[in-house]
C-alpha cells in the first residue's frame, strides 16, 4: 500500500515536531501549576513513558516486522476483536488529530488573528496537511527532514536570546514539597510521551530498521531535553507565574529586546509553532488514512484522504465547545485517554504476542 | 454530376496522398530516368531545389540534386562536376567504385532508399543519381550560412570560456567533444518532428551516466510525436516529470563548460538543432541555483555567494508578502522608530498595502518583460518611465508609498540573482499567491505559502531524482556542493543519484600545502 521509504533519521526528525510542537507550548504552564519550581523534572519523569512505548512498539515491530499495529492486532487477537481494537486505535487518532488541530487554531486565533473565524484556520490547516498526505510518507518525511533547521533554530536563538532576563534563583528550593508535584505534573506530560507509538506505523517503511530503535530512543531523549530546557527558561524569566499562563513560552518570547530592534519576536514563535504543528498533524492524519486504510483492507490509501478529512474538522468541533472545554480536556482527559491507548493497550498486545508465539514454539518443538 | 465529380476528385486525393506516404520507404527505381521523375515530383514548386543533369565521362546522364543555399556549390563545381565531366572513363574497373574513387569529397555514402535522398538532400548534402544504377551518393557538402560562436548572452560571467553553443548541432556536439576528449562521451542522434525531422542529440559519458537514466531519457525521447521542434523547450515540455510544476525539472545552458560539467557529474544532455539551449536532466533545486562561476572561484567566495544568493532568493519569494503582513497585521514586529517611519509614508496613500503591493510588483513585471521585448532603440524610453514616473512621480502624487517602491526594488534585485531565467521567472510567478496569503492571513498565510511550496517541492521529481536532494532526504556527503561549496580537492564524489556507478572523481588527499614538493632543495 506504501510504497515509499524513509530513512530512520527522517522519522526522528518526524517524531520530534510531533511531540515537542505542542508540548513546548502548553506543557510549561500545565506542569507549572503542579509541580511549581521543580517543573523541569516533569518531562525527565514522563520520559520514562516515551522509552516504554518506544521500546514496545519496536517489540511488537520484531514478532511483525512487515506490518502495522492495525494489522497485527488481528492476528495476535483474532479477526474481529482485532478489528475492535484497530476500531479503537483510529478513532484515538482521528479524534486525536481534530483535537490538536483545534488546539493550533484556538493559539492562532486567541493570539493573533481575533478577527478570524476559526473554521478558517481549521479547514486550511487540514488542506495543507491533506496536500502532504496526498504525497506519501516519503513526502511527509522530506517535509519533515526540510522543515526540522526551520523549527529548531529559532528556539534555540529565542532560548539564547532570553539569557539576559533569567532569573536561576526562580528554581530554589528545589523540592520543596516532596517528589510528588513533579510526578503529578509527569502525568499529565506522559499523555504526550505516549504519542511516541505513533512510531509503530513507521517502522515498516524504514529503509535502515536497524537504527530505528536506536533512532526513536535518541527522539526520546532530545525531545525530553528539550522539554526540560524549555521548562526551565520559562520558569527562569516569569517565575511562579508561568502556572496561570495559557502559552508560557509565547510571553516569554515578549520579553526578548535586543540591539532595540529585534523586539516582539512572538510572530516568529507562531511561525515556528505553525510548523511544527503542521508536521504534527500530517503524521497524525496519514497514520489515521494508513491505518483506515489497512483496516478496511483497501488497495490504497488515496481515495480516503478526503472523507478523512472532513472527519478530522468535524472532530475539531465535535465535544469541544469552547477553549476552556479544550484545556480542560487537556488537563484530565488526555493523559490517561493517550496512555491507555498508546502504551497499556500496546503493552497488553505485547503480553499476549509473546505468550502466543511461546505456546507456538512450544507445540512445535514438542 | 457534381457527386461523380466529388468522388473522382477524392480518388485522386487519394491516389496523390497514397503516392506521398508510400514513397518514401521505397527503394530507388531501376531506370535513372523515372527516379528523376520521382524527385521531379516530390519537389514540386519547390523553387530552392535544383536539379543539374550532367553526363560523367562525357557517356553516363546523370543529375546531381541540391537545395540551393544549403550546399557548398564552390565545392560542388571544383570536386564534383568539374573532375567527372573531364575526366575519361578507365574501364577495367567496375563503374561504381571508380565513382567514388574520383570523387574528392570527404564523405560519400552509398544511398539506396528514397527516405535517405531526402533526408540527405534537405540536411544539405547533394545526391548524385546516375544512369545504370539502382543506387545514388550522398555528397557531404553541406555548408549553410550560420552564427559564428559568440559568448551566451544569457549566461554571461566574468571568469571562464567566454564561448556559447549555436544554433548548428554539429559545432554544438563538436565543442562538447573538444572539452571531453575520451571516446566514452556517447552522442547519440535521433530525428524528431514529422515535418521538421529536427536532429536531437543524447550526450552521456559511459561509465559515469547510469544506464537505467539513459534508457529512460531515450524511452522519454523516442515517445514524442509531433509536427515539429522549432525550440528545446518542446522537448523539455514533452519529458519533464511533471507538467503541472511552476519549478523546471530540466536546466538548460547554451554554455558547452556548464553541460560538460555536467556530463561529469553523470547527468545527460540533450542538444537540439536550432537552438543553442542545451538541456541538462536530472537537477535539483539547488542546481538552478548555482553559476558555472562558482566552480571558477576560491571556495570561499563561492560559499559566500551562494549563501548570498539563497538569500536573496527568499527575499524575491517573500519580502513584498512580509512587507504586506506586517504593516497590515503584525506592525507590533517593527521597532517604534521604522514603525513610525513606515506609517507617515504611508498616511497619504489610497490603497490598503496588499492593493498597493500587487499594484507595484505587476508594474515592475510589465516593465521587466517590456525591457524584454523592446527593440534597442525604445529600451531607455522604458528605464525613463520606469525610473521617473513610476518610481518618483508616483511618491510625489501620494499614489504609492516610498518604503514599497524600495520593497518591489530590492525583490526585483533578488529576483535577477537567480542564474537560471525560468527559476527567477517561476519565483516571481509565486511572489502573487504569497503577497495574497499574506494580505489576508498575515504570517499565517505566508507559513502557510512556504509550507504549501515545501511539499510541492518535496514531492517533484526530476527524472525520477528527488527534487530537493541532497537536502531533503538528506544525503550528508553531498552538502558539499549544495548547502556549501568545499575546495575542489575535498570533492572526491560524484553526486550520490546521478554519479552512483561510478563515484570516485579524483584522488584523494590532493589538498595543496607548502610542504608538498616544490622546491627540491629541501
Amino acid at each position: 500500500m506504501e510504497k515509499g521509504k524513509i530513512s530512520s533519521l527522517q522519522m526522528a526528525m518526524l517524531m520530534y515536531p510531533t511531540i515537542v510542537a505542542t508540548a513546548i507550548l502548553s506543557v510549561p504552564g500545565i506542569t507549572a501549576t503542579y509541580a511549581k519550581q521543580d517543573l523541569w523534572l516533569s518531562p525527565i519523569l514522563a520520559s520514562l513513558i516515551g522509552f516504554v512505548t518506544v521500546y514496545i512498539a519496536y517489540k511488537l515491530h520484531k514478532l511483525y516486522p512487515e506490518q502495522t499495529v492495525i494489522q497485527f492486532s488481528e492476528q495476535i487477537l483474532g479477526q474481529f476483536a482485532g478489528k475492535v481494537l484497530g476500531f479503537l486505535f483510529l478513532f484515538f487518532y482521528i479524534q486525536t488529530t481534530g483535537h490538536m488541530i483545534r488546539a493550533y487554531s484556538e493559539f492562532i486565533v486567541g493570539s493573533f488573528l481575533f478577527k478570524t473565524p476559526i473554521s478558517a484556520i481549521i479547514v486550511s490547516m487540514t488542506l495543507l496537511c491533506a496536500f502532504a498526505v496526498h504525497g506519501g510518507l516519503e513526502v511527509v518525511g522530506r517535509v519533515a527532514q526540510l522543515f526540522f533547521p526551520v523549527f529548531v533554530i529559532p528556539i534555540i536563538l529565542l532560548i539564547l536570546l532570553l539569557i539576559p532576563d533569567f532569573e536561576i534563583g526562580n528554581i530554589l528550593p528545589i523540592l520543596e514539597r516532596g517528589i510528588m508535584p513533579p510526578i503529578k505534573g509527569a502525568i499529565v506530560l506522559s499523555g504526550w510521551f505516549a504519542e511516541f507509538f505513533l512510531i509503530i506505523f513507521l517502522f515498516p517503511f524504514l529503509s535502515d530498521r536497524r537504527k530505528g530503535m536506536k533512532y526513536g530512543m535518541i527522539t526520546v531523549v532530545v525531545a525530553m531535553m528539550t522539554l526540560v530546557v524549555v521548562n526551565l527558561v520559562v520558569f527562569f524569566v516569569l517565575g511562579i507565574t508561568t502556572a496561570s499562563q495559557n502559552y508560557p513560552l509565547m510571553n516569554v518570547s515578549r520579553y526578548i529586546s535586543y540591539a532595540d530592534f529585534f523586539e516582539n519576536l512572538e510572530s516568529i514563535v507562531m511561525a515556528v509553532w505553525i510548523i511544527g504543528a503542521f508536521v504534527k498533524a500530517s503524521l497524525f492524519y496519514y497514520v489515521t488514512v494508513l491505518g483506515t486504510a489497512q483496516w478496511l483492507n483497501l488497495s490504497d490509501y488515496r481515495p480516503i484522504i478526503w472523507p478523512i478529512g472532513i472527519l478530522i474538522v468535524q472532530f475539531s468541533f465535535w465535544s469541544l465547545p469552547s477553549t476552556m472545554a479544550l484545556a480542560r480536556f487537556d488537563f484530565e482527559a488526555f493523559p490517561l485517554w493517550g496512555l491507555l491507548t498508546q502504551t497499556l493497550i500496546p503493552l497488553f498486545l505485547l503480553l499476549i504476542a509473546v505468550a502466543r508465539k511461546r505456546k507456538q514454539t512450544g507445540s512445535k518443538t514438542s | 454530376m457534381i457527386r461523380n465529380m466529388s468522388k473522382l476528385l477524392r480518388k485522386t486525393k487519394k491516389k496523390k496522398q497514397n503516392q506521398q506516404e508510400s514513397k518514401p520507404q521505397d527503394a530507388l527505381h531501376q531506370s535513372f530516368n523515372e527516379n528523376v521523375e520521382i524527385f521531379r515530383s516530390i519537389y514540386e514548386n519547390c523553387s530552392d531545389v535544383v536539379f543539374r543533369p550532367f553526363s560523367i565521362f562525357g557517356k553516363t546522364r546523370a543529375m546531381i540534386i541540391y537545395i540551393d543555399g544549403l550546399s557548398d556549390v564552390e565545392g560542388l563545381d571544383e570536386n564534383v562536376l568539374s573532375p567527372l565531366m573531364q575526366e575519361t572513363a578507365n574501364e577495367s574497373q567496375p563503374f561504381n567504385e571508380l565513382l567514388e574513387n574520383k570523387l574528392p569529397v570527404s564523405n560519400v555514402k552509398k544511398v539506396n532508399l528514397l527516405a535517405d535522398c531526402i533526408e540527405s538532400i534537405s540536411t544539405g548534402n547533394p545526391i548524385l543519381l546516375y544512369e545504370g544504377g539502382s543506387d545514388g551518393f550522398s555528397l557531404s557538402l553541406a555548408k549553410w550560412e550560420k552564427r559564428s560562436i559568440e559568448e551566451p548572452a544569457a549566461e554571461s560571467g566574468i571568469r571562464g570560456p567566454r564561448e556559447g553553443f549555436t544554433e548548428s548541432l554539429q559545432v554544438s556536439t563538436a565543442q562538447l567533444r573538444r572539452i571531453i576528449k575520451s571516446p566514452a562521451l556517447k552522442i547519440q542522434s535521433m530525428k524528431i518532428g514529422s515535418y521538421t525531422r529536427t536532429t536531437v542529440a543524447l550526450a552521456y559519458i559511459e561509465g559515469v551516466a547510469d544506464q537505467t537514466l539513459i534508457d529512460e531519457a531515450t524511452n522519454r525521447l523516442q515517445r514524442i510525436e509531433i509536427d515539429g521542434i522549432l525550440e528545446s523547450e518542446y522537448i523539455e515540455a514533452l519529458i519533464e516529470d511533471n507538467p503541472y510544476s511552476p519549478f523546471p525539472q530540466i536546466k538548460s545552458t547554451e554554455r558547452p563548460d556548464v553541460a560538460c560539467a555536467n556530463l561529469l557529474e553523470g547527468r545527460i544532455v540533450i542538444l537540439v538543432e536550432g537552438t543553442p539551449f542545451t538541456l541538462i536532466a536530472p537537477i535539483s533545486f539547488f542546481s538552478l541555483l548555482q553559476s558555472q562561476e562558482d566552480y571558477y572561484q576560491s571556495f570561499m567566495i563561492s560559499t559566500f555567494i551562494r549563501w548570498l544568493r539563497y538569500g536573496f532568493f527568499v527575499i524575491s519569494l517573500l519580502f513584498p508578502a512580509l512587507y504586506v503582513a506586517v504593516t497590515t497585521f503584525h506592525q507590533e514586529m517593527l521597532p517604534q522608530a521604522l514603525l513610525l517611519s513606515i506609517a507617515a509614508a504611508r498616511e497619504t496613500v489610497p490603497f490598503p498595502a496588499l492593493v498597493e503591493a500587487l499594484m507595484m510588483e505587476i508594474t515592475f513585471e510589465a516593465l521587466r518583460e517590456a525591457g524584454v521585448r523592446l527593440p534597442k532603440q525604445v529600451g531607455s524610453a522604458i528605464s525613463i518611465v520606469g525610473a521617473l514616473v513610476i518610481g518618483q512621480a508616483a511618491v510625489q502624487a501620494g499614489l504609492v508609498s516610498a518604503p514599497m517602491v524600495i520593497v518591489v526594488a530590492i525583490t526585483g534585485i533578488a529576483s535577477f540573482m537567480i542564474p537560471s531565467y525560468i527559476m527567477a521567472i517561476s519565483v516571481r510567478m509565486l511572489r502573487f499567491p504569497i503577497i495574497f496569503f499574506a494580505g489576508t492571513l498575515g504570517l499565517l498565510g505566508i507559513t502557510m505559502g512556504i509550507i504549501a511550496i515545501a511539499i510541492h517541492l518535496c514531492s517533484l521529481r526530476s527524472f525520477g531524482e528527488p527534487y530537493l536532494a541532497p537536502l531533503a532526504p538528506l544525503k550528508g556527503r553531498e552538502l558539499k556542493d549544495a548547502l556549501w561549496k568545499s575546495p575542489l580537492w575535498k570533492m572526491g564524489t560524484r553526486p550520490h543519484f546521478t554519479g552512483e556507478s561510478n563515484v570516485y572523481r579524483q584522488a584523494q588527499g590532493q589538498a595543496p600545502s607548502s610542504k608538498k614538493g616544490g622546491e627540491s632543495g629541501n
